[in-house]
């Protein structure tokens, strides 16, 4: 019979990638636990909204529910970079969890999201974001002057440690890396840099990480939601409950795979960096906190809660 | 709720019929999939156009098309791209149909700066149409050169559909540039002997230039020697300055706009009102390319958003056929997608789905990458709908109709046709040089 | 007498559209000085700038859009002209009118989502994702703009073909275009 609820369902994936079956899963839960009263249409990259336009999508009810990428709608929903990790956050998931559901983020986000006729649904944790160069990282120095492409707060990041910050489009990192237009590039993870193809043309990963770890939420827009009646709400709740699971678990998984793929391609390490390095690393991070707070008052919520947890 | 193969139906119905009544093509795809969408799916769908807007406007890709139109219409009224095709008369010009050989060769070039298809054939139809249509040229020969000289874009590296492919299936992207290689010197040669071919059994194709009435002095033979000499190293610093790392295949646009402008004074050609007419030539050609951009995303997103991939993959899933014939059936697939859809939906929607099946079937997935480029610049050039045909028409001066440009195909997309089934059936010949040069 | 009026809608229509088509035209060498400077900046003075990025997109943008009016008075958006040039004239008219209605119909939604994203940009404070972060709304307001530009051409066109359609004359001179195209 014919589903009660036909929802679309964006993220930014491929078709056919790993992650993009991890979605895939999401939309087949929902409509098992739902009964097929909530049938789901997955819509991976480039069918129909571009990457930028996920978060609009779903505003408008264009597409029903979407996992966006915040950075991309930074100057839309200012306080999704900070709920995403800024540069020095913490990669322990417990934390982040606490965070999250304890400490209050969760009510301040679904403000800020619901402000837009957004319903904000469990988030979920992706791998690290990091820096491949061409040239081997020794010191925190030989990041000065360098070039290299990283959009937005991890561009202020990399400023703050001398290095000058390229905007360039994705499908324009391989031949950038690979002629010197840049030095060095960040992925949104691993799983990004080994199918960018970096590791071909650039062949040095920076050990820190720009931000430990990524939380993503997922969104649906509000009016469906309303449509929903109170036991298909809580089924969707609990789907994507089991969603964050499977991605913490998967994308760990995938993201020592891709490692490995990009070692046997000849990836190498920069060395390890010393505790100044570190101290710098970590400074450079905090510089953007208030920057971050005075921007928007929601931002600024979240990072109260964070500056009251140290 | 209709069908996705009923709704596909009647939106292919529905082009056919705007088409037949001359209207706009951009607008009218638009239109088109706001009026059907808006009876299966109700004004919600309106809300794709911000989005789609905002995806094609902020394109950091796209951006080449304006950079490249303008690039080629100061070469052009300068007179600089005139330069370099006299200069080169003097040197082949006794051979018959050697403009349009050098034309081929000009393109090529060209082709290696851009990567993607608009801009090739644009840059290339501003350049080098008006020389081949002055000396007397066959118009069908002179479109049809530009259109597949101007779709090596895409085949010659740096080519954004590649970038697209090997993301999409994890494939690398040095390996399929490499691969590209081959296939691209096979066309340049097919196309080049084409001419050579037909020139001679159809001499009025393309006439030779009338003896000059006082034969030139050898300095004035110098001096067009130079001229071309100087227009060349233009093109030769745009690539220069991709190569050595200077800007992205994007950016290398202005370079070509600053480098034209450069010689013009130093041609003494140099009029402001030159640079302002070039200006306007090309923001008129940018927004005409742009609204049919536009127009025709709108129209695939809605078909997307309607599940149109789902067919496509459901359809490919389970086709019980040997495995050559498979790699055909893919082949077939894609030349009908691209009666309706562009080549990075094309690339985006076929490679994750079709990919995995060709590999699993045991072929090579770059051999199959470089496949579906040859299917694209195929696709994109067969009538009625290919964007090869609208950029085209919207750079051929006004007596040039789409009848001509739909006619003029015919022998280029044999020729293309004729080098995808000989790669299809030699996979070596994309294999070959990637696994000489990087293992 | 209505004819003369509607004589007077299209010329003040093609005044007006002509007026901004080619003004527009002016950003073209300003957007190749950007990207140049960038270019420049990041190679040799190993400052890549933050805006050269998003200003040149905009740049685009602004011709991309509001050139299309001007395009539509020149009749050089593309078309398929196959079937097209085989009727005779008063067809061609009765085509051309069908035809610019469905254009009228797309861009008056253009028009207003364009609207709509302009209030939601001042509401909510849209910038671009980067870090320059400029401001969104002028974009739609431009947007609006240039969909109003090729309504009123349109507009004018259909009147024009409609008064061809009735009289068999055309009330607009074209011929002085084509010129001008060509040089
Ligand atoms: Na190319
Ligand atoms: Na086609």
């Amino acid at each position: 019979h014919a589903a009660d609820h036909n929802w679309r369902f964006a993220n930014l994936y491929g078709r056919g990638t790993a992650f993009g079956e991890v979605y895939e899963d999401l939309a087949k839960n929902i409509e098992t636990m739902s009964d097929g009263r909530i049938k789901v249409q997955v819509l991976y990259s480039g069918e129909g909204v571009g990457t930028s336009g996920i978060l609009g999508a779903v505003k408008t009810g264009l597409v029903t529910m979407g996992a966006p990428f915040q950075s991309m709608h930074a100057g839309e929903l200012p306080a999704g970079v900070v709920e995403i990790g800024l540069p020095g956050g913490t990669d322990d998931a417990g934390d982040l969890l606490t965070l999250f559901h304890e400490r209050g983020w969760d009510e301040v986000l679904t403000k800020a999201y619901g402000s837009q006729g957004l319903v904000w649904l469990d988030p979920y944790i992706q791998p690290p974001v990091y820096i491949i160069t061409k040239k081997p990282i020794n010191s925190v120095e030989d990041f000065k002057g360098l070039k290299i492409r990283a959009p937005g707060a991890y561009g202020k990041f990399l400023r703050n440690l001398g290095a000058s910050p390229v905007s360039l489009a994705w499908s324009e990192i391989y031949t950038s890396l690979s002629t010197g237009v840049i030095d060095g590039s960040i992925g949104s993870n691993m799983i990004d840099h080994r199918d960018g193809n970096h590791v071909e043309v650039a062949k040095y990963m920076y050990r820190l990480p720009l931000a430990g770890a990524q939380v993503l939420p997922i969104i649906v827009n509000n009016k469906a939601w309303n449509k929903l009646t109170p036991d298909l709400k809580a089924i969707v709740k609990a789907a994507t409950t089991v969603h964050a699971q499977e991605q913490l678990v998967k994308s760990r998984k995938w993201e020592s795979e891709a490692v490995a793929e990009m070692e046997a391609k000849g990836l190498q390490w920069s060395p390890e960096p010393s505790a100044a390095d570190k101290e710098a690393w970590a400074a450079a991070g905090a510089g953007l906190w208030d920057e971050y707070a005075a921007a928007d008052p929601y931002s600024k919520e979240l990072i109260e809660i964070l500056r009251a947890e140290k | 709720m209709i069908g996705i193969e009923l709704l596909t139906g009647i939106l292919l119905a529905c082009i056919l019929i705007t088409f037949a009544l001359g209207a706009p093509v951009g607008l009218a795809l638009g239109g088109i999939a706001m009026g059907v969408g808006y009876m299966t799916w109700g004004d919600g769908l309106f809300n794709v156009i911000p989005t789609t807007l905002e995806d094609t406007h902020f394109s950091f890709i796209l951006l080449a098309i304006p950079l490249y139109i303008y690039m080629g219409q100061l070469l052009t009224r300068s007179g600089i791209g005139d330069a370099m095709f006299n200069a080169s008369q003097l040197i082949i010009g006794k051979v018959r149909g050697s403009l349009a050989i050098s034309v081929i060769v000009v393109c090529s070039m060209i082709g290696a700066m851009v990567g993607i298809i608009g801009a090739g054939i644009m840059t290339s139809g501003s350049i080098a149409l008006r020389p081949m249509l002055e000396r007397g040229y066959d118009k069908r020969l002179a479109l049809g050169v530009i259109m597949a000289g101007g779709g090596l874009g895409i085949l010659i590296p740096p080519s954004i559909p590649m970038i697209m492919f090997a993301s999409a299936t994890q494939n690398s992207v040095g390996r399929m540039f490499i691969g590209a290689l081959v296939p691209a010197a096979i066309s340049i040669v097919c196309l080049i002997a084409y001419v050579v071919i037909t020139c001679k059994l159809n001499p009025k194709k393309a006439p030779l230039d009338p003896p000059p009435e006082v034969e030139p002095t050898v300095k004035e033979k110098l001096l067009t020697a130079r001229d071309g000499g100087l227009a060349l190293l233009l093109i030769v610093a745009v690539l220069g300055s991709i190569i050595m790392g200077i800007a992205t295949p994007t950016e290398s646009g202005a370079i070509g706009v600053v480098g034209a402008i450069l010689l013009a004074i130093f041609f003494k050609r140099f009029k402001v009102r030159m640079v302002k007419n070039a200006g306007m030539q090309a923001a008129m050609l940018v927004s005409v390319a742009m609204w049919i951009i536009f127009g025709a995303t709108v129209f695939s997103n809605f078909h997307l958003l309607m599940g149109v991939q789902n067919m496509v993959a459901s359809f490919t899933q389970d086709l019980g056929l040997p495995p050559m014939m498979v790699i055909i059936m893919f082949q077939i697939i894609m030349l009908l997608l691209g009666f309706i859809i562009d080549e990075f939906i094309i690339v985006l929607m076929c490679a994750p789905i079709f990919t995995p099946i060709a590999v699993s079937l045991g072929f090579d997935p770059i051999w199959f990458g470089v496949l579906m480029i040859l299917n694209i610049e195929i696709a994109v050039q067969t009538p009625p709908y290919g964007f090869a045909l609208f950029y085209l028409k919207g750079i051929a001066p006004p007596g040039i109709t789409m009848l001509d440009i739909y006619r003029s195909v015919t022998p280029f997309v044999l020729i293309k046709l004729m080098v995808l089934i000989i790669v299809m059936f030699n996979p070596d010949l994309v294999t070959w040089l990637p696994n000489l040069v990087m293992n | 007498m209505l004819q003369s009026a509607i004589r007077r809608y299209c010329l003040a229509v093609h005044a007006l559209v002509a007026l901004i088509g080619k003004s527009v035209s002016l950003v073209m060498p300003a957007l190749a000085f950007v990207v140049a400077f960038e270019v420049f900046s990041r190679y040799f003075l190993n400052k890549p700038t933050i805006w050269a990025y998003d200003l040149s997109l905009f740049m685009f943008g602004y011709i991309a859009a509001l050139g299309g009016a001007y395009a539509q008075q020149r009749r050089a958006h593309i078309n398929v002209d196959i079937l097209y040039n085989k009727v005779p004239p008063r067809v061609r008219s009765v085509f051309n009118i069908l035809s610019f209605i469905l254009a009228i119909f797309f861009m008056a939604i253009v028009l207003q989502m364009s609207i709509g994203k302009f209030e939601e940009a001042i509401e909510f404070n849209y910038r671009r994702q980067s870090e320059w972060a400029p401001h969104m709304h002028h974009y739609w307001i431009m947007m609006a703009v240039a969909s109003v530009l090729l309504i009123l051409q349109l507009s004018s066109d259909v009147l024009e073909e409609a008064v061809h359609l009735v009289t068999g004359k055309h009330i607009i001179d074209r011929s002085e275009y084509e010129e001008e195209t060509v040089e």
